[in-house]
């Protein structure tokens, strides 16, 4: 690659108090121009790394460089170069879209000819030019969002930060949002590191994707080859009695073109379930990847497609130990990963009749990111839930990142 | 986190002037405040006064006016400093802190900024018991008046660095009641405004030379009402002002010292 590396991350690694790694020795860099996805769930250590990176957070050890200056010794520099645009909103609603804008530019030093021009500039590049002089507070959503982004890059950063970019945001403004974030990566050439937890911005958005889980990176690698890890393709198999997976499971495991068999289980038991994960090597979920735009999923039988939203709000008490189903509960799936999926359906559903085994559907997908973040984090991204253990841990670590002191 | 940071000119305007945008919008604040002086210089001064009768060789409304201006220049400060709170809780402090610029830079400008806002108020006031008879028009006036609004500047500032101070602290906007309750009143109450301190019982006159605002309070009256007024308890405009100035330094300095060492 002839490309230079816009930021260089070595080993980096935050304790929080004691011994609760929010970021786990990670290195990794990203060349210029690249768009790199931060792919995790809640708490994975995206915005701690973000922070971090930003200088807002000084680093437990290990460090980092960004456009060439050391997070540590040149913070200032570092700030200079980059925008960041955080997850929740930092406008002062009480103020137009412009005076927000024309403060941003003061506070990097810019003067009232370039303040002008830039804001002139990006107000277009971001349509908000008709609403410049109206106060925040009159703002949907994705204009504020829209305005952060234009506040980000003001002061011309050579890197822009997007946490979790679209989050609460209605399906066709995200889809907007990318449209924006996409444009302003190829218009302006900025490199952008964006955090998000949702698989199909990450796939639509990134030239390669990061995914950290529990402080540490489990994969880097462009969207198509994290996909291309799972060779095959995903067939989810519905069983009209539950009690029948057990009986039919042990036919497939024989099967030499089944590569895998797996029950997505909540993430009540994540330590059965990682104990899983060695012995299968590899497992995919059920997902429909409801706004995924190239899913490439075909469904046989009368599987309900969920919709996002509703996938997010399906949270269920922690003491459901069922399986999970994409987000949802699922206590009658069973997920195949195998070759030639089409092709295998019909023997599938064979082999079913003869053991007399009643399947209530059969769905095929292409393993989607969804699939790939499961298989080598062994947990659903959209679980929120985790086991009780994570859940505290993630907790102490969300109110000690929040008491952390900030560097100023 | 170094101690020692570098100020620098534009961030503390552009965070001043953020303040002076924020007040002149939010004119329900300015006017309530100013109804409540108005309520307290009526009631108190015109009402009362004509009981109490002359006071010190000033009529009580004259007397009173002072203290008046200065219940709005402390609450007026004092919220100004606090509404760090609000900026941490709606996020805009995160803008401010990621920029290339010191936090010092930051709490000079909310310091400058909530000081002009107060200020202002008290010029509001000030006119105001103005036309309510508390002062004599005259060129001794004019003077003692510019010299006031010297003096409302320096007043402020030590109490927007309280404000700040206490801002970077309390992580719970909820304990904003509280404060009220706790620590702005009883610095009013303490002020000297409607009593002189030597008619005060002794543990109330400890209470009040403890109370900053007592010489912020002193220092009006020694500014509008005009040194030649025979006034019960004047501390004489030096000690006032000495003690003015160390509050400011005190209060500045903590301000800053806590704001930067403040979380997000």
């Amino acid at each position: 690659m002839s490309k230079i590396n816009t930021i260089e991350v070595k080993a980096l690694t935050k304790i929080f108090d004691k011994d609760v790694k929010a970021v786990d020795g990670i290195s990794f860099n990203v060349k210029e121009g690249e768009i790199l996805g931060f792919l995790g769930p809640n708490g994975a250590g995206k915005t701690t790394t973000l922070n971090i990176l930003s200088t807002l957070l000084r680093p437990t050890s290990g460090t980092a460089t960004v456009n060439g200056h050391d997070i540590l010794t040149e913070p200032d520099a570092v700030r200079r170069s980059i925008g960041y645009v955080f997850q929740d909103t930092t406008l002062d609603i009480e103020l137009t879209g412009r005076e927000n804008l024309d403060f941003h530019g003061r506070l990097y030093g810019l003067d009232r000819d370039a303040r002008q021009q830039r804001i002139k500039e990006l107000l277009e590049l971001v349509q908000l030019t008709d609403r410049a002089d109206d106060l925040v507070k009159t703002y949907s959503g994705g204009m504020k969002r829209r305005l952060e982004i234009a506040r980000g890059l003001l002061h011309h950063p050579t890197v822009l930060f997007l946490d979790e970019p679209t989050l609460g945001l209605d399906p066709q403004t995200r889809r907007s949002i990318w449209e924006h974030i996409q444009r302003l990566n190829q218009e302006k050439n900025v490199t952008i590191i964006l955090t998000t937890h949702y698989t199909e911005e990450a796939d639509f958005l990134s030239t390669r994707i990061l995914i950290i889980d529990l402080g540490k990176i489990v994969a880097l690698d462009t969207p198509d080859n994290l996909k291309a890890r799972l060779k095959g393709d995903v067939v989810t198999l519905t069983f009209k009695n539950p009690a029948e997976i057990e009986t039919f499971r042990p036919l497939l495991e024989n099967i030499n073109w089944v590569h895998q068999i797996n029950v997505v289980t909540s993430g009540n038991n994540y330590a059965a379930m990682s104990r899983m994960m060695q012995t299968t090597t590899m497992s995919s979920s059920m997902n429909i990847g409801g706004t995924m735009p190239d899913m490439n999923s075909r469904t046989i039988g009368e599987h309900k497609k969920i919709p996002k939203q509703s996938q997010q709000k399906t949270e269920k008490p922690a003491a459901d130990k069922s399986l999970q189903f994409g987000g949802e509960t699922c206590p009658k799936c069973l997920n195949l990963l195998v070759d030639n999926g089409g092709h295998r359906i019909p023997e599938i559903v064979k082999l079913a009749d003869e053991a007399g085994v009643v399947l209530e559907s059969v769905e095929l997908h292409k393993p989607a990111l969804d699939d790939v973040f499961l298989s080598v984090t062994g947990r659903n991204i959209r679980d929120e839930k985790g086991s009780f253990m994570d859940m505290v841990r993630h907790r102490r670590i969300i109110r000690q990142a929040r008491g952390q002191r900030v560097r100023g | 986190m170094k101690m020692v940071q570098p100020l620098s000119g534009q961030a503390i305007y552009v965070v001043l002037l953020r303040e002076l945008k924020r007040y002149w919008r939010a004119k329900a604040r300015v006017i309530s405040s100013v109804a409540q002086s108005i309520f307290f210089l009526a009631i108190f001064g015109l009402g009362l006064g004509g009981f109490v009768g002359r006071f010190g060789g000033v009529t009580y409304l004259s007397y009173m006016a002072p203290g008046v201006i200065g219940m709005g220049l402390l609450f007026g400060s004092v919220a100004s400093g606090v509404s760090v709170i609000f900026d941490r809780q709606f996020g805009f402090m995160k803008e401010m802190l990621v920029a290339p610029v010191s936090r010092t830079s930051i709490t000079m400008g909310k310091i400058l900024g909530g000081a002009t806002t107060a200020t202002i108020q008290g010029i509001i006031l000030m006119t105001v018991a103005g036309f309510m008879g508390a002062f004599t028009p005259s060129l001794t006036f004019l003077v003692g008046a510019f010299a006031a609004i010297g003096a409302m500047l320096l007043i402020t500032a030590g109490f927007v660095g309280l404000g700040v101070a206490i801002g970077s602290t309390l992580n719970d906007f909820h304990a904003f009641q509280l404060l009220s309750t706790f620590v702005m009143w009883p610095i009013f109450m303490l002020s000297g405004v409607f009593l002189p301190i030597d008619v005060s019982p002794l543990p109330l006159q400890v209470a009040m030379l403890c109370d900053p605002m007592f010489y912020g309070v002193e220092l009006m009256r020694w500014c509008l009402l005009g040194a030649g007024a025979d006034l019960l308890g004047s501390l004489g405009w030096l000690i006032s002002l000495s003690v003015v100035a160390i509050f400011d330094i005190l209060m500045v300095g903590l301000g800053t010292y806590l704001f930067s060492r403040s979380q997000i």
